[in-house]
């Protein structure tokens, strides 16, 4: 029926172009249809793909197209925030004039020559008596130490700096020393290792009351907080630092002595040392060439700048007869304890001694040379340092929370647990297990 | 003819369908992949959350084996190090790694009310004798001049923020340096004595534990870790407070008559070492225990406190309830101070310093010179404050060197500016350090002054 009417349209030919174009279309509507079906699945496919990708490119940079408040919020503060620690961190100073070269040809000095200090010192100690250099029949003592002004390169070793300095607050506390914690530069010279020269002649020129200034590395932790300096022994000495006779004079090796952690009496003497000590310091040219001889003097010493324990080291070489009657060498105890030797055996210590004894049954301190928590690199691993760096500070944190009756759940752990029930009677133990009774030895006139 | 037409429209049909069903299933994945990513899953967590469970999981199994095991296994670990010097590098390395979390947290008595400790009834007499006892130990270091404990502390972890722990540094720095010239001791505490009240509750176990253990001090100061001395030469009147027991930074009436939630402050105050403090200090406890406790408490105190947003209970508010509803009972020995600022609030004094240095000089401890500056709010060792990380670290870098120029000031140096962190000279060396006298009399301070025995 169909074919008769197609035949009546073909015959008639009323509509000829009619016909032929519908013939024409009518053959090519069929794949046609076809051609536009798949090009809108095409495009279907496309404009899916292209909202997929969209989402994604959106959810990791971000277009801005009405996201979520949380979002923004988050992103732009935590923006800001590296953008604030990064200037922090830097060193730059708005302020920041060149400061004129010294003159290499004139030896660096701290200050204008003192040569009476001592009388000075006496009479202005006669003058003050509301200012005595002893207390409680005590010498009174002055524990320096401190670290850069700006943030560490790393922010763990800020928190070791914390933990480094929370240990020594409570040492002093217990055995009654002052600290004096720097944070500036006050010489540009003499930045770096040498920055605690002129800090100790400033603060010994400052302070006449004092009678022992104790110098302490950032870096070195007391480990026996019950253990006391026995300043008797020094009556006849104005500097103690731990070293060996041996490696001093016979090997000139350039670790025979320890600058991290050493004593001066405040006297005439002192002030002396420190102008020797000083003119290897200033930094640039004069630094770096000292370097070299000191390298080449000295056993053992890698190539670089002039640091103050090398120099002190040659200095107490080439100037024997002049100084060393009035330095001890002390190597009964850890003054300076090097970390390496030391931290391993903790637990061994715990078990079979005792607090009090500084030596390398219980060492008094323990310094964690080479580590460098607070620089971008030290020379031993990170794992190492960092976790032996914990343990000695639990193993002496353990000493002073003894007395609250506390203790660290293992010298790794930061969270502590009780060893002593509460009680209504608490004085008892107070009188047991301060460190400060006479129970412990320590003087109390 | 159908069947034929049928067949292989229907296979094409067929075909279709499945081509389709490919895309949409593709990109149904592509969606719910993006979402996840992006918003997370409810309970299910973001992809990083996921990879932090899986971590920790693998991490407690090895954890759960002997303690001893544990810490020799991270002794031995430092041998095994693999990358090539890349383990000397201190660069993102992670503390998790050698903190070792063992043993098992004390678990409260459901049944019994939370308690700071067992009732102590005769403290005075007990501390009383054993002062006589210790004449070595006096409570008091002078005529007027009380025997003083400053108390304040950190997480034993570090900050979550990269500087935090650099700030805190800073802040302890400060406090050593106004304590050396007071003769103030302090007590820095890393450990958290009672898991129960932690976060700002941490101060109640702590503060109780000092006063029982050292009978020898007279008034414990409490102090915030984002506080800091900017008055050098100020010290507190401690006559003042002879009748009294508790001093706080407030005002009464915003205390006892609008009950406000900020009319106090508890980033800084004194405690007298005494039977009357061991008994607020179990009056304010019982708010404290965190978890359901805290929450209920929390609501309570919104609803009962003028301006107190929705939160736990915060051991301020608990105390600005507890003064306003029992004063009878506490209020004679409470003494607000507002005539200096034992707690100075930043937002209002840190633009002010150089007007300050023009117009003013240390030792007045209020509004022309505070005497404590505290960043409350600024949470320096958190992730995120209340208040604009520039503002907050920029203002406390500010108040750390207004402060540390009085002490700089001693020794002849200063800051170049407050904000900058290098320092120049003010005096030149001279020969005769002897006859310099620093302006503030800070150097040889008469509250420093030892009492001279008359022989």
């Amino acid at each position: 029926m169909g074919q008769e009417t197609l035949t009546a349209q073909k015959r008639g030919g009323a509509l000829p172009t009619t016909t032929a174009n519908g013939g024409r279309s009518s053959a090519g509507r069929a794949p046609r249809g076809w051609q536009i079906q798949r090009t809108f699945n095409n495009i279907k496919i496309t404009v899916l793909c292209g909202f997929v990708t969209i989402l994604v490119l959106r959810g990791y940079i971000g277009v801005n197209l009405g996201t979520s408040d949380a979002d923004a919020i988050n992103s732009h503060l935590l923006q800001e925030t590296n953008r604030i620690l990064v200037e922090i961190r830097s060193d730059s100073d708005p302020d920041d004039l060149a400061e004129p070269e010294i003159n290499p040809n004139v030896t660096y000095t701290l200050g204008p020559k003192i040569s009476n200090w001592d009388q000075e010192r006496k009479i202005w100690l006669d003058q003050n008596p509301q200012f005595p250099n002893s207390v409680n029949g005590k010498s009174r003592i002055l524990l320096v130490t401190g670290s850069p002004p700006n943030p560490c390169d790393n922010p763990i070793g800020d928190h070791y700096l914390l933990k480094s300095i929370k240990n020594k607050i409570d040492y002093c506390r217990l055995h009654e020393i002052e600290i004096v914690y720097n944070m500036a530069h006050l010489e540009r010279e003499l930045a770096g290792y040498w920055a605690k020269l002129p800090l100790i002649r400033r603060l010994m020129l400052s302070h006449p009351e004092v009678e022992w200034i104790w110098w302490m590395d950032s870096d070195a932790l007391f480990t026996d907080m019950v253990f006391e300096l026995p300043l008797s022994k020094y009556n006849d000495y104005n500097m103690i630092i731990h070293g060996y006779p041996d490696l001093l004079f016979n090997q000139k090796s350039w670790i025979a002595v320890n600058t991290g952690s050493f004593l001066f009496r405040n006297c005439q003497w002192s002030l002396d040392l420190l102008d020797a000590w000083a003119p290897m310091g200033p930094k640039g040219r004069i630094r770096d060439e000292a370097g070299k001889i000191l390298t080449a003097n000295l056993k053992g010493r890698p190539a670089f700048e002039a640091d103050d324990q090398s120099a002190l080291i040659y200095l107490m070489i080439s100037q024997k007869d002049q100084w060393m009657d009035k330095v001890f060498l002390e190597n009964s105890f850890y003054l300076h304890g090097y970390w390496a030797g030391l931290v391993d055996r903790y637990e061994e210590m715990i078990e079979k001694y005792h607090p009090g004894l500084g030596d390398e049954r219980w060492p008094f301190v323990t310094h964690f040379v080479g580590c460098k928590p607070c620089g971008s690199y030290g020379d031993y691993p990170v794992e190492r340092c960092l976790s032996s760096m914990e343990r000695a500070f639990n193993f002496a944190d353990n000493q002073v929370l003894k007395l609250y009756g506390f203790r660290h759940r293992g010298l790794l752990s930061p969270k502590i647990k009780r060893i002593r029930n509460e009680t209504a009677t608490p004085l008892e133990f107070v009188d047991q297990f301060d460190i400060r009774r006479p129970v412990h030895g320590s003087s109390g006139s | 003819m159908l069947d034929w037409c049928f067949g292989p429209q229907w296979r094409w049909r067929l075909k279709r369908f499945f081509r389709n069903g490919k895309v949409t299933i593709l990109c149904l994945l592509l969606t719910v992949v993006v979402i996840r990513g992006n918003l997370g899953a409810g309970r299910f967590g973001t992809p990083q959350q996921d990879f932090n469970e899986i971590r920790d999981h693998f991490y407690s199994s090895g954890r759960r084996s002997e303690p001893r095991r544990v810490l020799e296994e991270a002794q031995t670990t430092t041998t095994a190090t693999t990358n090539d010097g890349d383990s000397n590098s201190y660069e993102q390395f992670d503390i998790n790694k050698i903190l070792v979390d063992e043993g098992e947290d004390e678990k409260p008595d459901p049944n019994k009310p939370y308690g700071l400790g067992p009732k102590i009834s005769d403290w005075d007499e007990q501390r009383a004798e054993w002062l006589k006892k210790n004449p070595n130990f006096p409570n008091f270091i002078g005529p007027n001049k009380p025997r003083v404990l400053l108390v304040t502390g950190s997480s034993p972890k570090p900050c979550e923020n990269q500087v935090g722990d650099h700030y805190l540094l800073k802040s302890i720095k400060n406090k050593i340096d106004y304590c050396r010239l007071h003769g103030v001791e302090i007590f820095y505490n890393m450990a958290l004595l009672d898991a129960e009240m932690a976060g700002f509750w941490a101060k109640l176990p702590l503060i109780r534990k000092l006063l029982l253990s050292h009978p020898e001090v007279e008034f414990l100061w409490w102090m915030d870790s984002d506080a800091m001395f900017t008055d050098m030469a100020f010290e507190v009147p401690w006559e003042r407070y002879r009748d009294h027991n508790f001093v706080m930074h407030g005002w009464n009436e915003m205390v006892y008559d609008q009950k406000n939630w900020i009319g106090l402050n508890t980033g800084s105050f004194l405690l007298r070492n005494c039977q009357w403090s061991l008994d607020i200090l179990d009056a304010w406890a019982p708010m404290g225990p965190k978890g359901k406790i805290r929450e209920e408490a929390g609501k309570i105190l919104t609803r009962e406190l003028k301006d107190r947003p929705v939160f736990e209970a915060d051991d301020q508010s608990a105390m600005v309830y507890l003064l306003a509803t029992q004063k009878d009972k506490w209020g004679e020995k409470v003494y607000l101070e507002n005539a200096y600022y034992l707690h100075g609030y930043w937002g209002i004094l840190v633009d002010r310093y150089e007007e300050m240095m023009e117009n003013y000089h240390p030792g007045l401890g209020d509004h022309r010179w505070p005497l404590v500056t505290h960043f409350v709010g600024c949470k320096p060792c958190g992730k995120f404050g209340d208040y604009s990380v520039e503002r907050c670290l920029k203002q406390m870098d500010r108040a750390f060197n207004f402060g540390d120029n009085q002490i700089l000031q001693i020794y002849g140096f200063t800051h170049k500016t407050l904000a900058s962190r290098r320092v120049k000279r003010t005096r030149n060396e001279t020969s005769n350090p002897l006859e310099v006298k620093d302006e503030l009399g800070l150097l040889h301070p008469a509250f420093k002054a030892v009492k001279v025995s008359s022989s």
